[in-house]
C-alpha cells in the first residue's frame, strides 16, 4: 500500500491499541494522568523510529535465523538509553511510570512493527510507518487518559515533564464533589478500555456492513442491466 | 569495557540457543500444536499464524 | 528468616497486588490463552517455571556481576537476554526429553519471551532489594497469582462465548469487562495485610 495509507493506518483502521491489542500492559496501567500519556508516547515514538531505522539498515545482513534476538538486543539497547535519559532530563515522568519505561522493551507494537514491516522496507518508508504507528499509539493513550483524568478527578491539566512545578494548563471540568474515582483504579481502566475498544469495534463493524451494502447494490444494478442487454 | 564483553556474552549466547533450537525437530505428535492463542495480531509473537509457512 | 514478612510478601503478591489484575502485567496470555480452562493450567505451569528460573538466574547475575563491577546500567539488557535464553533452553531441553511435557508446557514458552511479567519480576527484585528468601517467595507467589486468576478467568469464559453479546462486544471487550468485574472484587481484599 502507499505511504499515505500506511501512515494513517495506524490511527483507526489498524489501531495498535484498541483493534491490535498489542502493548495494553503499559495502556492500562499509565494512562491515569495526561502527563503520563504524552510522556509515554513521545517515548514510544523515539524508541519505535530509532528500532525500524535501525533494523530497516542492517536488514541485509542480519542472518535469516538469528534475527529475532538481533531484533530484541537493539531494541533494549535503545529503550535503555531513553530511561537513562528520561531520568536524568524528565525526573517526575520516570517517578510516574516507573517500572513502565523498561517494559518498552517488551512492548508488542515495537518487536511486530520490527518483523512485519522495519525488515522488508527502506530506511525512510520505515521510519514513517514507526511514525504513524507511534503517533496512533500516542493518541489511543490521550484519548483514554482523559477520559480517565477527567471522569475521576475532574480537572484536566498538563505539567512540564523537565520541570515538575511548572503547570501549562488546568481546567476543572467536573466539580470535585461528582467525581467517580473508581477511574484511577484497575476497575475503571479495565472499563474505558472496554468500552473504547468496543466503540472501535462497532464503527468498523458499520463501515464494512454500508460497503457490503454498496456492493450488493452496485451488483444487482450489473446484473439488471446485463439482462436488459440480452 | 566489561559491560561490551558482558553484552557480546549474553548476546552471542541467546543467539546460538536460539538457532540451536530452531534446529531441534520437534518430537514426535507434536508437529501440529498450537497453542490456541488469538489474543493479539502481534506478528512478534512467536504463536502468531502469520509463522506457519 | 522472618516467616511473617515472606508471608506478608506472599500474600500481598497473589492477592492485593495481583499481578494481572492490579499492576495490568501478562495481559497478552490473559486475553488470549484464556479460553479454555486446560490450556489455562498449562499457560500458568510454564509461566511458574520461567519466572522462577529467570528470577534466580538474573538476581545471581545482577549481585554476583553486575554490581561488583560497577555496571549496574546494563541491567535492563541483561535481564532480557537471560530471559530469551532461558525460554529457549528450556524449550529445547523439553523437546528433547519429554514429548508428553511439550505437549502440556512447551507450546506456551514462545509466548512467555515478551511478557511483561518476567521482566517485571527481575526488575522488582533489585529495586526492593530483597534477599534471597525473600527474592524466591515474591518469584513464587507472582505466577501463582498469574495462575489463579486466569484460571478463574478461563472458566467464566468459557460461559461467555456461549452467550448473547452486542456484536461490537464480542471476543475481546466483554471480556475486559469481566476482567474489570474480577478486579472490583479482588480489590475488597486490600485490608487483608
Amino acid at each position: 500500500m502507499n505511504r499515505k495509507e500506511n501512515f494513517t493506518a495506524g490511527f483507526i483502521r489498524e489501531n495498535p491499541v484498541f483493534s491490535l491489542y498489542l502493548g495494553i500492559c503499559s495502556t492500562l496501567a499509565i494512562t491515569t494522568t495526561l502527563n503520563n500519556a504524552i510522556g509515554m508516547g513521545v517515548a514510544v515514538i523515539a524508541v519505535l523510529i530509532m528500532s525500524n531505522v535501525i533494523i530497516s539498515l542492517i536488514r541485509n545482513i542480519t542472518p535469516n535465523e538469528i534475527r529475532i534476538p538481533v531484533y530484541i538486543v537493539v531494541i533494549a539497547t535503545l529503550v535503555k538509553i531513553i530511561q537513562m535519559l528520561i531520568k536524568a532530563y524528565a525526573a517526575s515522568l520516570d517517578t510516574a511510570l516507573g517500572v513502565f519505561i523498561p517494559l518498552i522493551v517488551v512492548n508488542c507494537i515495537i518487536l511486530g512493527r520490527a518483523e512485519s514491516f522495519a525488515s522488508k522496507n527502506n530506511v525512510f518508508d520505515s521510519a514513517l510507518d514507526g511514525l504513524g504507528m507511534g503517533l496512533g499509539y500516542t493518541c489511543s493513550l490521550i484519548v483514554m487518559s482523559v477520559i480517565r483524568q477527567v471522569i475521576s478527578t475532574g480537572v484536566l491539566n498538563f505539567t512540564n515533564p523537565f520541570d515538575a512545578t511548572q503547570m501549562i494548563f488546568e481546567f476543572r471540568i467536573i466539580p470535585e464533589d461528582y467525581v467517580i474515582s473508581v477511574f484511577n483504579q484497575p476497575f475503571g481502566a479495565f472499563v474505558t478500555f472496554a468500552l473504547l475498544a468496543a466503540a472501535l469495534a462497532g464503527y468498523k463493524n458499520a463501515k464494512t456492513a454500508k460497503a457490503e451494502k454498496k456492493k450488493k447494490a452496485q451488483e444487482a444494478a450489473q446484473a439488471a442491466l446485463a439482462k436488459e442487454a440480452k | 569495557m566489561y559491560a561490551v564483553l558482558l553484552f557480546a556474552v549474553l548476546g552471542g549466547l541467546y543467539a546460538l540457543l536460539y538457532y540451536c533450537n530452531h534446529k531441534t525437530p520437534l518430537p514426535e505428535g507434536c508437529e501440529n500444536l498450537k497453542a490456541e492463542c488469538s489474543g493479539c495480531k502481534d506478528i512478534g509473537c512467536a504463536n502468531h499464524p502469520a509463522h506457519d509457512a | 528468616m522472618d516467616i511473617g514478612n515472606l508471608f506478608t510478601i506472599f500474600v500481598t503478591a497473589v492477592l492485593i497486588n495481583n499481578v494481572i489484575l492490579n499492576q495490568f502485567l501478562g495481559m497478552c496470555p490473559f486475553m488470549g490463552v484464556s479460553k479454555k480452562s486446560s490450556s489455562a493450567i498449562g499457560m500458568g505451569g510454564a509461566v511458574t517455571f520461567v519466572i522462577v528460573a529467570a528470577a534466580i538466574v538474573t538476581y545471581g547475575l545482577y549481585h554476583g556481576v553486575l554490581a561488583p563491577l560497577h555496571i549496574e546500567y546494563m541491567d535492563l539488557i541483561t535481564f532480557i537476554l537471560v530471559i530469551a535464553s532461558l525460554v529457549q533452553l528450556t524449550e529445547m531441553i523439553i523437546k528433547k526429553t519429554s514429548p508428553s511435557l511439550y505437549k502440556a508446557l512447551g507450546v506456551y514458552l514462545p509466548l512467555i519471551t515478551t511478557n511483561c511479567a518476567v521482566l517485571m519480576v527481575a526488575l522488582e527484585n533489585i529495586k526492593q532489594g530483597y534477599d534471597f528468601a525473600e527474592m524466591l517467595t515474591y518469584s513464587f507467589a507472582i505466577p501463582i497469582g498469574f495462575t489463579l486468576v486466569l484460571y478463574i478467568f478461563s472458566t467464566i469464559r468459557e460461559r461467555l462465548d456461549a452467550a448473547k453479546t452486542p456484536a461490537a462486544f464480542r471476543g475481546n471487550p466483554i471480556a475486559l469487562i469481566v476482567a474489570a468485574m474480577m478486579a472490583l472484587a479482588f480489590s475488597g481484599l486490600m485490608g487483608l495485610v
